[in-house]
């Protein structure tokens, strides 16, 4: 007959959890809001994400109190000690991600009122918007359900976003010698950096999964060994 | 024993030790069955020779005939009877008054007190004393003196009970320390008073060894002669014992008084009183084991 | 893939909705970031709650012959708050623990020094009766010492002395709220010593709330037990603080850890005749005592640098 004792302690680390991932939901929040601010250029949006932002902050701070008692009053072992860990990265994700829409909604008073210079360019950026939504979506599925394919996948779409920046990139190359054109590609392409920066961070989120399931700390994809998937398959 | 067989060098030598500490030790088993065997031998010797001379005078009117001159007439129906209400009243008399003692002595008494460590010294040497002496107590103060009772049944039973108080009250002190102290301090944590913690928790734990201190105390009682004598029971009485305040005789003494008589009828007759004092000694151990172990059960 | 793709969109929906609930109680304004302590959510509707101490310990001190085994000990036990003592061997914190249901009023050479306040009341003030103060504040000890008698009779004890009525809703209600119920209702006439180490300590437990008390103290109650039954009774302790006042004390710290809201450690010191007392040190919420100690005796002995 299994006994279930610590009852509080479980039902704690769960809450706990939940908040945490809760943080991913405020992210998508402002990550849209941002999108929206950036396609239409809506000075008083960006504001408001960027004042709320210390939403962010703060449920970074109190869940990462929170995780510090935990181990100090608990003595987490196995899986759990494992689960706090990887919170401990995630919600450190959470608050970069948060940071990156601030930075993102930063530039936009920048690009001035006028219409965008390029639309491919802006395109192509509100591609990477609605892509990283979804990776931001599956990295919190991934990880409620431990699902580590859910969190492999997140390389594929993340290299969607690659690529899209890329085009950026090359797009802004060719934006001509217009003096007030290239200022704003140049704007543009601070932020679909941090659209990538966003991405990354969902795939560091992935690698937690994997941690929290196999014991093992690795890199899905190294930046130094582009291409290349180093984590093995998983054992049957 | 095996030839010894060599023992890889660095692992322990397990086998057997020298032979002389494994004689010594299977002597000194000889030694000690040798000794039990000789105290049941002399107490199978005892009692056979008992039974051997008394079976034979055991019949139904032995218990109903009252003592005559006439052997064939004799029996012991006064006598048991005797018994068998000094009995009772020795033991209405040691139980209350034995565990109340122990209980104060245990309970409620501060061993620093100078009276409390003279009561104590005194108990132990109360059990010590000869019989006899208790027999002048009882002739002096009960059946003569403040008391004034006569040789009645009342003045044979206190007499007797207090003979063996001192039994009582050692063996209740010892089962009731035997209490583990946790039981008292769970029951006072509650909010129990001490008197209650007392009555409801120790006195209940301690009833089977209460019950065997008094086991012992009527064993030794029953078979006591020499105080009865000073108290003045008679020998020869032909009436049954009707209350606490009548005359009375005891197998002891109607024993003690058959073995004296000349004719040789009669020392058949002691052996069979004897063998019926046996017979009331098992009896009332059996009951008090009964009544013990029920108790124990109970929790 | 595109069918896990569709998947998410479903997913997407079902958070769209939530954050648009979400999202429609800040408006359009910032919000300050609330920083909490913790996140049991327990921990803050207890800090709603009226702070209102139960025991108030002024230089409280208590002696065998003369000879100081704890001294000066002044601090606030909480309503409702599980509180620890801790600290190494004969630091003095069983006999602290003692002082609060005057238990050590059945050791004659024991004396206590300084105030006790039970609810404003002195606790060892003229008039005021033993018997009637441990009836308030029960006392589970370190070896369970359920009594030789069947286990419904020994939760029935205290109610029955104590002329308590419905006896029998009372030996139920001891026994669910002890967590113990559904593994002994059919057995309740069988001698409490036929059950385990855990059960019988739970048993305790159960003899001590039905008499209804107050604060229950408890003197080191899992050391015995094994992990599991102590798990159990952990889970208990973390239910009873609700209705309940408990105070433990514990030489397992982490087990203080995982409990207790607030911990008092104490040493053992030696004084001028060499004569060694225990002596508070630090007494504080349970999570600043193992993350950020004051004293570095405090930080010493948590670490299990020092014991």
């Amino acid at each position: 007959m299994a006994e279930h004792t610590r009852i509080h302690y479980q039902e704690e680390l769960a809450d706990l959890e939940r908040h945490g991932l809760g943080g991913l939901d405020l992210v998508v929040t402002a990550l849209e809001r941002t999108m929206e601010a950036t396609e239409h250029q809506d000075v008083e949006l960006a504001q408001i994400v960027i004042g709320d932002d210390d939403r962010i902050d703060g449920r970074y701070l109190e869940v990462h109190q929170a995780l510090i008692t935990l181990l100090a009053t608990q003595s987490p072992v196995a899986t759990d000690l494992r689960l706090i860990s990887a919170l401990l990265h995630v919600i450190k994700s959470v608050e970069r991600m948060g940071d990156q829409c601030v930075n993102i909604c930063k530039l936009i008073p920048l690009s001035g009122h006028e219409p965008p210079a390029d639309e491919e360019m802006l395109r192509r950026i509100l591609m990477m918007g609605r892509q990283v939504r979804t990776q931001i979506a599956q990295a919190k599925r991934s990880f409620e359900n431990r699902d580590i394919d859910m969190a492999r996948d997140l390389v594929r779409q993340d290299d969607v976003v690659d690529n899209l920046n890329r085009e950026c990139f090359h797009l802004a190359l060719e934006i001509g010698d217009d003096a007030d054109r290239r200022e704003w590609a140049m704007t543009m392409m601070l932020a679909a950096r941090a659209l990538e920066r966003i991405g990354d961070n969902c795939v560091d989120i992935g690698e937690q999964v994997a941690f929290i399931v196999t014991g093992l700390f690795r890199e899905f994809e190294d930046a130094s060994h582009p291409g290349e998937q180093l984590l093995d398959a998983p054992q049957a | 024993m095996s030839t010894p067989e060599a023992i890889a060098p660095g692992a322990p030598d397990l086998r057997s030790g020298p032979r002389k500490e494994r004689i010594k030790d299977r002597a000194f088993r000889v030694a000690m069955l040798f000794c039990l065997a000789v105290a049941l031998a002399t107490l199978v010797a005892l009692v056979a020779q008992v039974a051997v001379k008394g079976a034979g005078s055991l019949s139904g009117h032995f218990f109903t005939d009252y003592a005559s001159s006439f052997p064939e007439n004799a029996g012991i129906r006064a006598a048991l009877l005797g018994t068998l209400w000094l009995m009772g009243v020795c033991a209405a008399f040691i139980i209350p008054v034995g565990v109340a003692t122990a209980v104060y002595l245990e309970e409620y008494a501060d061993g620093t007190k100078w009276w409390n460590r003279f009561i104590e010294v005194n108990i132990q040497n109360l059990a010590a004393v000869p019989s006899i002496i208790y027999g002048i107590l009882g002739l002096a103060f009960l059946v003569r003196g403040p008391f004034g009772m006569g040789r009645v049944v009342l003045a044979g039973g206190l007499t007797l009970a207090l003979l063996v108080l001192p039994v009582v009250i050692i063996a209740a002190r010892e089962a009731i320390r035997a209490v583990p102290p946790s039981i008292r301090e769970g029951s006072m944590a509650l909010g129990a008073t001490q008197w209650q913690t007392i009555w409801k928790q120790v006195l209940p734990a301690a009833v089977p060894g209460i019950a065997t201190g008094v086991i012992l105390a009527l064993s030794r009682a029953i078979g006591e002669t020499a105080p009865l004598i000073l108290v003045g029971a008679p020998i020869f009485i032909a009436f049954d014992p009707t209350g606490l305040n009548s005359d009375f005789t005891v197998l002891p003494l109607q024993a003690f008084n058959w073995i004296s008589q000349p004719q040789s009828e009669f020392k058949d007759l002691a052996a069979a009183a004897i063998l019926v004092l046996l017979g009331v000694l098992l009896l009332m151990n059996a009951l008090a084991i009964w009544l013990r172990n029920r108790y124990q059960q109970r929790w | 893939m595109s069918d896990r793709v569709d998947e998410l969109s479903e997913e997407e929906r079902h958070t769209e909705e939530e954050r648009r609930q979400v999202g429609s109680g800040d408006g359009r304004r910032a919000a300050t970031p609330e920083i909490h302590t913790a996140v049991r959510t327990s921990d803050a509707e207890h800090s709603r709650q009226a702070r209102e101490n139960v025991f108030e310990l002024r230089d409280v001190g208590v002696a065998y012959s003369g000879k100081p085994a704890v001294a000066e000990v002044s601090m606030d036990i909480h309503r409702n708050d599980i509180t620890a003592l801790i600290g190494p061997s004969g630091c003095g914190k069983s006999t602290l623990l003692r002082s609060l249901n005057r238990m050590n009023d059945l050791i004659p050479t024991a004396s206590v020094s300084g105030t006790v306040l039970y609810h404003d009341q002195d606790l060892y003030g003229p008039g005021v009766d033993p018997v009637e103060v441990r009836k308030r504040i029960g006392m589970v000890f370190q070896k369970p010492n359920p009594f030789p008698k069947s286990i419904k009779e020994n939760v029935a004890f205290g109610p029955k002395i104590l002329g308590m009525k419905d006896i029998e809703d009372r030996v139920e209600r001891a026994l669910k709220s002890a967590a113990l119920w559904d593994e002994v209702k059919n057995r309740l006439d069988e001698n409490a010593y036929g059950m385990s180490g855990g059960q019988q300590q739970r048993l305790c437990i159960a003899r001590c709330l039905a008499v209804d008390p107050d604060v229950i103290l408890m003197d080191e109650p899992c050391s015995a037990l094994d992990p599991i039954s102590t798990g159990k009774i952990e889970d208990l302790m973390m239910d009873l603080k609700e209705r309940y006042s408990i105070v433990i004390v514990t030489h397992n710290m982490q087990q203080a850890a995982r409990v207790s809201d607030r911990t008092a450690f104490l040493i053992v010191e030696l004084d001028e005749e060499e004569a060694r007392q225990g002596r508070l040190i630090e007494y504080d919420e349970t999570e600043k005592i193992f993350t950020t100690p004051t004293d570095q005796r405090t930080e010493d002995y948590v670490s299990g640098k020092v014991g």
